[in-house]
């Protein structure tokens, strides 16, 4: 059985091996008390059959057995206890008593009692027998006196005993069980406490419980639940802050956006006012572009969505991108191309990984100028994955390299249209998977962005068997 | 007038500058702190639309600068961060104004006429000399209550000669007004300007006294 209250388990823990233990005790009393009842009994009988024995005489050469009433008065308890007995010869001629009282079926020694039980009349009786010489008897002769008597004697000195010996035994059950609740309820009074303090905080309250003045036990859990809440906490800031700088980067856009409708509306002339409503919706289009990548970069943070595992096939996922770009980059008169140098399969989240191959072509084809060229290369390099844009545009500078990965930083001189993240998730992405992303000079004259992943088990296995790096 | 813009995201500069200069405006346009702040140094403006979130130096850093050389030019700040202490800081700063992106442009352009005429110390929004008025809310000249076509140049030319009304203005004041840092500034294109005002303008109360190796006066002939 599971028992849901600590308080429940606490007390059958203490109370179940106590009241086994006084369960045992009161048995052992009770055994007590029937040995000790015997004992009375036993002696009673004993000098019940010895007065008797003794009380025999031989007259005139004539054995005569008379039973003094001392010897039966003996058993007078006051609970009508009935007393049978006989006398025998040994050689078994009855002289006195009831012909048909069982008799001990073994020998009897000389002098010595013999205690037995036996059923007669349908009750039970203890008996005892006594071999006994005759007083006055010339010959060797003996007798045999047998004395039983009814138990409720012997069974109220019993019950005497041991009922009152039980019934003590139970109020102390019954006092150490209200004294161990008393304790476990002072004993569990701090973890009550702890549950109404963590009750009792509100909804945004994430300050830390106060973790002194508390039991040595309860520290660790303490501590653990404000450990939990310091995380708790930091994550929400982060997605406050997130939150916040998000709305700000919509503003300059949305800027842009109410200049070229009031510019529209002002218009001298249709040619003017197609080329505001142009702008309109380019603002629109990049508007839209920048919401979908905060999406993105909020699902690719730490927590953000649930990590799917799967292999990714590099080269396929490279090729969709690019189709997927291809207008753009005709459009910007950009040379874009694909390079693969072998086959590269990576665990992790498919489309989150595409989103970083876009978020990086994406960049090249933003940066670069017109006529300028842009090639994905993707290959595997001993245990890695690895996926490289690079291009011919200006590039990053070295000390520029670090800060370009912050959220919304952009280059003094970036173009327009940029929105500062792009680079921001593709990090977030290779970060999540356990990878590694790299910026550097190009030898095309621009910015090689590598992105190393870890390379899927089934792929490292095949091309193990002495393939050289498929990428320098 | 010459403002001058500094905003980083090109496309907003762009399309702000094109709506300015429809109003009449002179628009210097320049992307981060820098290059503004040696623009500032160099030319006299009659007001700043400052960005504050720039490349190099920020906009309250240079505006500090600004301040510091004892220029007391107006300045509207422009940003995206809409905060009550961002806002405190920038007036702390010594802006004049402060207004949240996404604005609405009509409302930039109410500001930019509060703090050119309260720079002027004129609370009447119409300038007059004789019967030569300009609104500085509509940016139109009239003339004898009709009225004045003027071309974008010939506008900024007249605008700097009524402001300052009965007092000389000299051939670098006008051609620093009326020309922006992409023109090609020519001082001797200003002759041409008051040559074609002055034609516009007669027949009327108003005339444009010309003082040798001084400049132009501005003056109502009674």
């Amino acid at each position: 059985m599971r028992l849901e209250s600590l308080r429940l388990q606490l007390l059958c823990w203490l109370l179940l091996p106590l009241a086994a233990l006084m369960a045992l005790n009161v048995w052992t009393s009770f055994r007590q008390a029937h040995a000790t009842a015997d004992l009375v009994t036993d002696r009673t009988l004993d000098a019940a059959a010895r007065a008797i024995a003794e009380d025999v005489r031989v007259d005139r050469g004539v054995i005569d057995a008379v039973v003094p009433p001392v010897a039966l008065e003996m058993f007078d308890t006051g609970h009508r206890d009935r007393v049978y007995y006989r006398v025998d010869t040994a050689s078994g001629r009855l002289l006195i008593g009831y012909p048909d009282l069982p008799v001990p079926g073994i020998g009897l020694t000389e002098g010595t009692l013999a205690q037995f039980t036996a059923t007669y009349r349908d009750e039970p009786l203890r008996l005892a027998a006594l071999r006994y010489p005759i007083v006055g008897a010339t010959d060797n002769e003996r007798v045999v006196v047998v004395v039983g008597v009814t138990l409720a004697g012997h069974e109220a000195m019993v019950r005497e005993q041991w009922v009152g010996n039980a019934g003590r035994q139970v109020l102390l059950l019954v006092a150490a069980a209200i004294l161990v609740l008393i304790g476990l309820q002072r004993g569990l009074a701090p973890l009550m406490r702890l549950r109404d303090a963590v009750l009792e905080k509100s909804r945004d309250d994430l300050t830390p419980l106060p973790d002194t003045a508390i039991q040595s036990e309860l520290r660790p859990l303490v501590v653990a639940l404000n450990g939990y809440m310091a995380r708790v906490t930091g994550q929400m800031a982060a997605q406050r802050r997130f939150v916040a700088n998000a709305a700000h980067q919509l503003r300059t856009p949305l800027a842009l956006l109410a200049t070229q409708a009031t510019f529209a509306r002002r218009a001298a002339d249709g040619a003017e006012r197609d080329q505001a409503l142009a702008g309109v919706e380019a603002s629109t289009r990049s508007l839209a572009r920048l919401a979908a990548q905060l999406l993105t970069l909020s699902r690719a943070e730490p927590g953000g969505r649930r990590p799917r595992d799967e292999a990714i096939d590099l080269v396929a996922s490279a090729r969709q991108v690019l189709e997927g770009l291809a207008d753009f980059a005709v459009e910007r008169g950009i040379d874009l191309g694909l390079d693969v140098l072998g086959p590269a399969t990576t665990p992790g989240d498919g489309p989150m990984v595409r989103e970083a191959i876009v978020n990086l072509v994406d960049n090249a084809l933003r940066y670069t100028p017109a006529g300028g060229s842009v090639t994905v290369t993707v290959g595997s390099q001993g245990d890695l994955a690895v996926l490289v844009v690079e291009d011919s545009g200006p590039g990053i500078p070295p000390e520029e390299r670090e800060r370009v990965f912050e959220r919304f930083y952009r280059m003094a001189g970036a173009p327009g249209d940029g929105s500062g993240i792009g680079l921001s998730i593709v990090r977030e992405v290779v970060d999540g998977a356990g990878g590694e992303l790299l910026l550097s000079q190009s030898n095309m004259g621009g910015l090689k962005a590598e992105m190393h992943l870890p390379l899927d088990s089934a792929t490292a296995d095949a091309k193990r068997p002495g393939s050289p790096p498929a990428v320098a | 007038m010459r403002l001058l813009l500094v905003e980083d995201n090109l496309e907003l500069a762009d399309w702000l500058a094109k709506i300015l200069r429809r109003d009449n405006f002179v628009v210097d346009v320049l992307h981060d702190g820098e290059a503004a702040d040696q623009a500032l140094s160099l030319e006299a403006y009659d007001l700043v639309i400052l960005d504050l979130t720039l490349p190099g130096m920020n906009g309250i850093q240079l505006l500090r600068r600004v301040r510091a050389r004892g220029d007391a030019v107006p300045v509207i700040i422009l940003t995206a961060n809409a905060s009550l202490d961002g806002r405190v800081a920038g007036l702390d700063e010594g802006a004049d104004d402060y207004l949240a992106k996404p604005f609405d442009v009509e409302e930039l352009e109410a500001r930019i006429r509060v703090q050119l005429r309260r720079s002027a110390r004129r609370p009447d929004p119409v300038l007059t000399c004789g019967t030569l008025a300009f609104d500085t809310n509509t940016r139109q000249f009239q003339l004898q209550d009709a009225p004045l076509a003027l071309t974008p140049r010939e506008h900024a030319v007249l605008e700097a000669l009524l402001v300052k009304t009965g007092q000389t203005v000299s051939k670098t004041q006008l051609s620093q007004t009326i020309f922006g840092l992409d023109d090609l500034a020519d001082p001797s294109a200003i002759e041409i300007y008051v040559h074609r005002l002055r034609r516009k303008l007669e027949g009327s109360d108003v005339h444009i006294v010309t003082l040798r190796g001084l400049g132009y006066l501005l003056r109502h002939a009674t």
